[in-house]
């Protein structure tokens, strides 16, 4: 083996070893972060279909052809309704006596079950001492107005703020 | 529910799967697999940080953004590279143009603006910031690196830094298997010419 040869050979090492020795370098901090920003992530189909069903009957033309059919089918209706129900007075008379007082024992049930817990736990005693202390109740009516005050105006917030999905809506 | 640490044992095409199905954690492993090998090629190929990390970003968000796109029979890591690739040589080649405009600006309306905007020809040398980021990332082979012709760089570095099998290479850099070879031969020549001379 020649001098020169060696030589080549020697660099050739000298090549590979110094290649793989480079570092891996490292984007700066918040690198992921700033890419996910730009990234907008799959949505799940049943979430895609309703927005494009959405997207698609809130165009003015379509939203006013899906008004007119839903006028229509509500009209037809009541006209086939109408003259069925005439003709069948009776029945129809019975069903309805048959839901109302199946509703109306319901609401007796549940206004009684309401009441004697009521009774039992002590709430009806403490609002009675609450009314009979006029600053006490004072102090329940602010404090619920401005509870009442505060949740309308953090329903307002976060109304008025827009989200990152909404933007992603837009750019799409 | 998959954890980070569960992503780390599944291999590209599944956590690719899992993202399609929109599982962030998925996207943020792709991510922490890829982004030093992205953005190292991307860097080593452009030599300017600032600039590398806006490419190895436009990449990920390109690809990230496409993953419904991507087809399972070729490998995840081919496809990155090969937008990353691209991405810096479109680069280069957008930095070349701008530095042979021979007759000067076109905006130039002075004789002396024409004369400051016209350049005879591109200087390859480095200039005082790729020298300081040359320094910066370190040796006499960095700097080597940074003279070969685009192509040979970005095969040396897949096949050498990266550790890329020439078959992988030849997808990234859409080249048949027999020029990614012969690219690969002739960059560690004029890379051992390069040391040579420095050793002299």
């Amino acid at each position: 083996m020649t001098d020169k040869q060696l030589d080549h050979s020697d660099l050739d090492a000298l090549v590979l070893r110094e290649l793989s020795s480079l570092p891996s370098l490292a984007p700066s901090r918040g690198f992921q972060d700033r890419v996910m920003a730009r990234v907008s992530l799959p949505k799940p189909a049943a979430v895609v279909l309703l927005q494009r069903a959405g997207a698609w009957a809130l165009q003015p033309r379509r939203a006013l052809a899906l008004a007119t059919a839903y006028a229509a089918c509500v009209v037809a209706t009541v006209l086939l309704a109408g003259p069925w129900a005439a003709a069948h007075a009776g029945f129809v008379v019975l069903g309805a006596s048959w839901v109302a007082g199946h509703v109306g024992a319901w609401l007796d049930t549940t206004a009684l079950a309401v009441a004697s817990w009521g009774v039992r736990s002590g709430v009806v005693e403490a609002l009675r001492s609450a009314a009979g202390s006029g600053a006490r109740l004072w102090a329940t009516v602010a404090t619920v107005a401005i509870g009442y005050a505060a949740s309308g105006y953090g329903l307002h917030i976060l109304l008025k703020a827009p989200r990152r999905s909404d933007e992603l809506a837009r750019t799409l | 529910m998959s954890t980070a640490k569960d992503l780390q044992s599944l291999g590209d095409r599944e956590i690719v799967e899992l993202a399609k199905a929109g599982k962030e954690a998925a996207y943020r492993e792709l991510l922490r697999r890829y982004e030093r090998p992205v953005f190292s090629l991307v860097y080593r190929m452009v030599r300017d940080r600032t600039l590398a990390e806006d490419l190895a970003q436009e990449t990920f968000v390109k690809v990230l953004n496409a993953l419904e796109s991507y087809r399972p029979e070729y490998k995840f890591s081919s496809w990155i590279f090969k937008i990353a690739n691209n991405a810096a040589i479109d680069q280069l080649r957008r930095r070349e143009l701008d530095t042979l405009s021979l007759d000067g600006s076109p905006d130039a309306r002075t004789a002396d603006e024409v004369e400051a905007t016209a350049l005879q020809a591109a200087d390859h040398g480095e200039s005082p910031l790729e020298e300081l980021e040359s320094r910066e990332t370190g040796s006499a082979i960095e700097r080597a690196i940074g003279r070969l012709r685009p192509e040979y760089r970005t095969c040396i570095l897949l096949r050498h830094v990266e550790g890329r099998s020439y078959e992988e290479i030849a997808e990234v850099m859409d080249l048949p298997l027999g020029t990614v070879k012969t690219y690969i031969h002739r960059a560690r020549l004029e890379l051992r010419e390069y040391l040579a001379d420095l050793r002299t």
